[in-house]
């Protein structure tokens, strides 16, 4: 193997790779190379298609369109095992390990066939040799349950080498360690590069990149927008620039007229339902008529910050003023009565239920102030009635008052969602990544209903990974990482470059 | 070689199709059963005539078919209302029993006028019923302890109550067995109405149905039940009274569990006895999975189930069978039930093309 490696610098190339998901295309035309002995980072915002391209080479993913060459011969990977026999490894984001199960009787698992091992005791003495060697913490007795992320992560990159690969990809590995930890892994990272392994390195972290990568390639929307970089070519703000995109010619937003000060966070510290820390410490003022949007990579602590702003969770500290009045530690149900409304990032998961019909859906959170009937009978003629004129309203296609939620699309769910949240009462909107997933036309509904929405008055607030959405909607643009506020502009003076550098952080 | 064989969720099961997979699941049921039967030496025509005839031909047949139809359709309901909010109450059994304890109690000391004895027994046993579940509600809810193991493990508390009272305080002094002395027959016992052993429990279980289905079809509150047992998250966030939801059908699940213990004591035995709530909890999940909670189904499924019991009760008294052959056909139907239920929810679906199916354009990423 190794002798083969010498004879071609490139160790995997995948070439004009296109995969469509639903019709909607993950990856279009992506390509990417990675040579022996190097380390390439693989850099873009969420979705833009990096651990698709991965999954790709990996095997996971069966791609409509592309070459996967291995050592400069072409190659056919149509399984995972078929990854591994080209020496293909990857450590995925959510770790595929069993729980139960130890670490070596993981390992006996995936690489007991490679080691040439027929006894649990094999794979734990060839583990212990191999940690040895790389001078990584590993005990193959322990359970997978009972041990650190971090040291999943160990075990992970072990098998990964244990299987006999010699094309390493790493999906994000630093984003759940602390900063020694992370430190560890990108040291060991560039050990087995010089080595001789091929490392691929997908990541959001500018440093890291500039600290231990020797060529990038940044991806936007499945596309390349950088390949192959040497890294000694490029800054961390051409970088963030690449990423986000580049300044096109702004559009003219009219100039919103905001009223006095209308929802407000103070300080404000949450966990998740886990019980994590999620939220630390944030503080804004959402004016009336104002779209206050929210930019920052995703898992930043949004998701914590969106629950506690509705309730679903009780914040640790601080509080949520709305009109003056404190609501931080209400109900959802006494939240929802003062106005607020809301959208999850996930509207099948937090919004809509998706076993209700249409217009159960619609109703649902006006049947408890006894809009549609009294305890003894729910008026389900009123709520028919009254969803239908949504429908027409909103133009939801594919919808009747009895169509089962489960069967709309994407677009027309969110629709159904958006005409029950932006009522007559609503006073804050919470609107959480409300595009995710919408072709063009769906995401301008939900655009002009935002933008409608603030124009009567109501302060909205726009959580979104996606920077073109937040900069075209928002009057006031916050970034969000690691649980706090990082940076807040005005419209007039927010720049793509400034948000992408804060996004990915300076720590 | 099942590689290219899928299972594909129906979206919508149109309600024939749902009827002919039951009929077919139990038709095939009684044919795997009829050979287990015919194995163990039992005559063809005499299987007709259990099977077919005697459960629901026979008049005398009928009433004792829906003489076990009766608490097997209130543990259906019950097993219903908990597990649509996938509270698991498997402790059906331990409600039963405590409501029939509480029923007892009223009974023994002659508590409350004459007049309206037997419907304090009731009342009683549901409350009993209620509190009994309560507790690990109250476990689950404030402190995330899982209910299967509780609700199970004071099922047995319950039994082992029973026993304390029926071996001590309560032993009946008149014969010296292990039971309570024999209710009042006037006023704590539900009257015949008329038709073999069937008594006027049967009204309790049918109004219970009728209550039933106006509660889940009619009222705000099933309305909330439908949307809290789907998904608990979206209905808290969409404001709806989650909390509240699932507290109100646990504890009706209870009080109808402890009514069910109460109806077999009042309306069969006449006295507690150790047997009485046996076997209760299975069939009352089955008859609850196989309706999938709708109250009209339950009943139908308990009828259906009652059917059965009633038959192996016959096979096991005129035919010698052992016990096990009984359970054995008992749980082939059973199973056959369920196994139709996954092919109402299921089609499945052969593949011509080989090829991995991560290629699919189907996949979700």
């Amino acid at each position: 193997m190794v002798e083969a490696e010498k004879k071609h610098p490139a160790a995997l190339q995948l070439t004009g790779i296109s995969k469509k998901f639903d019709g909607r295309p993950a990856l279009d035309l992506a390509s990417f190379e990675v040579r022996w002995g190097e380390i390439h980072s693989l850099l873009g915002e969420n979705g833009a298609g990096k651990s698709t391209l991965m999954n790709v080479a990996c095997g996971l993913y069966a791609p409509d369109e592309g070459r996967v060459a291995v050592n400069g011969m072409q190659v056919r990977i149509s399984k995972p095992a078929d990854a591994i026999r080209h020496g293909i490894g990857m450590v995925h984001q959510h770790y595929k390990l069993v729980e139960r199960f130890t670490t070596a009787e993981n390992l006996f698992l995936s690489c007991a066939s490679h080691l040439g091992a027929s006894k649990i005791e094999q794979v734990a003495r060839a583990i212990i040799e191999k940690s040895q060697e790389l001078e990584l913490d590993v005990n193959p007795y322990a359970r997978i349950a009972d041990i650190s992320v971090a040291e999943q992560q160990r075990v992970e990159i072990l098998k990964m080498i244990l299987a006999g690969a010699r094309i390493l990809i790493l999906d994000e590995p630093t984003a759940v360690l602390t900063d020694m930890e992370s430190e560890n892994i990108l040291s060991l990272l560039r050990t087995m590069a010089k080595d001789g392994c091929a490392v691929v390195l997908i990541t959001h972290k500018l440093r890291e990149i500039l600290g231990c990568a020797d060529r990038v390639t940044v991806m936007r929307a499945g596309q390349n927008v950088l390949t192959n970089a040497d890294v000694s070519t490029v800054t961390r703000g051409s970088l963030a620039k690449a990423m986000v995109g580049e300044d096109i010619a702004e559009k003219t937003r009219p100039k919103r007229k905001l009223g006095k000060s209308r929802f407000e966070v103070k300080d404000l510290y949450s966990r998740d339902l886990a019980n994590n820390r999620g939220v630390e410490g944030v503080s804004f003022q959402v004016k009336s008529g104002e779209i206050y949007g929210i930019a920052g990579i995703g898992g930043n602590g949004q998701t914590q910050l969106a629950n506690a702003l509705i309730g679903m969770v009780q914040p640790d500290s601080g509080d949520i003023l709305l009109d003056g009045s404190s609501i931080g530690y209400c109900t959802v149900v006494e939240r929802r009565a003062a106005g607020l409304r809301f959208i999850p990032a996930d509207r099948f998961q937090g919004g809509i239920i998706a076993d209700q019909l249409a217009y159960e859906n619609f109703c649902m959170t006006k049947t408890l102030d006894g809009t549609y009937g009294t305890w003894m009978r729910l008026d389900r003629r009123k709520m028919r009635r009254d969803t239908a004129r949504a429908i027409e309203e909103y133009k939801i296609r594919g919808c009747q008052t009895e169509t089962p939620s489960r069967l709309l699309s994407g677009g027309n769910a969110q629709k159904l969602l958006l005409s029950r949240e932006l009522d007559a009462n609503l006073t804050v909107m919470i609107a959480h990544s409300p595009t995710r997933g919408l072709d063009v036309q769906a995401c301008n509904v939900v655009y002009d209903s935002l933008l409608r929405a603030a124009d009567k008055g109501a302060a909205c607030m726009l959580i979104s990974e996606d920077i073109e959405e937040v900069l075209a909607l928002s009057s006031t643009v916050a970034v969000m990482s690691r649980g706090r506020i990082v940076g807040e502009f005005t419209a007039d003076e927010v720049t793509r470059e400034k948000i992408g550098e804060l996004m990915l952080g300076h720590a | 070689m099942l590689d290219n064989v899928y299972l594909v969720v129906r979206q919508q099961t149109p309600v024939w199709l749902r009827a002919v997979t039951y009929l077919a699941g139990i038709a095939a049921g009684i044919c795997v059963s009829a050979v287990i039967l015919l194995a163990s030496g039992i005559s063809l025509g005499a299987l007709v005539n259990e099977f077919i005839v005697f459960i629901f031909l026979d008049a005398g047949g009928l009433s004792q078919t829906l003489t076990s139809f009766i608490p097997l359709g209130l543990v259906g309901l019950a097993a219903a209302a908990a597990i649509k909010l996938k509270f698991w109450n498997i402790g059906i059994e331990g409600q039963m029993w405590v409501g029939a304890i509480a029923g007892t109690f009223v009974a023994t000391y002659d508590i409350g006028p004459e007049s309206i004895r037997l419907p304090l027994m009731f009342l009683a046993a549901a409350i009993a019923g209620s509190l009994w579940i309560g507790f690990p509600a109250l476990l689950k809810l404030r402190y995330g302890v899982n209910e299967i193991i509780t609700t199970l493990l004071l099922s047995y508390v319950a039994l082992l109550l029973v026993q304390n009272l029926l071996f001590g305080v309560w032993r009946d002094p008149d014969s010296g067995f292990p039971a309570s002395p024999l209710y009042d027959p006037d006023v704590e016992q539900l009257a015949k109405i008329g038709w073999g052993p069937l008594h006027s429990g049967l009204w309790i279980v049918l109004g219970a149905g009728v209550v039933w289905w106006w509660l889940m079809n009619i009222s705000r509150f099933g309305f909330f039940m439908d949307c809290v047992g789907a998904n608990p998250v979206a209905a808290k966030l969409s404001g709806l009274p989650v909390l509240a939801t699932i507290v109100g059908a646990v504890i009706l699940s209870g009080g109808l569990a402890g009514v069910a213990g109460m109806v077999i004591v009042a309306g069969v035995e006449y006295r507690l006895t150790v047997h009485i709530a046996e076997g209760f909890t299975f069939s009352s999940i089955v008859i609850a999975f196989v309706a999938r909670f709708n109250p009209i189904g339950v009943l139908v499924a308990a009828a259906i189930i009652g059917g059965v019991y009633t038959a192996g009760d016959t096979l096991k008294v005129f035919y010698q069978l052992p016990n096990a052959t009984v359970v054995l056909i008992q749980s082939v139907i059973l199973l056959s039930i369920l196994i139709a239920e996954f092919f109402s929810r299921y089609h499945v679906k052969i593949r011509k093309s080989g090829g991995a199916y991560w290629s699919s354009s189907s996949s979700t990423g």
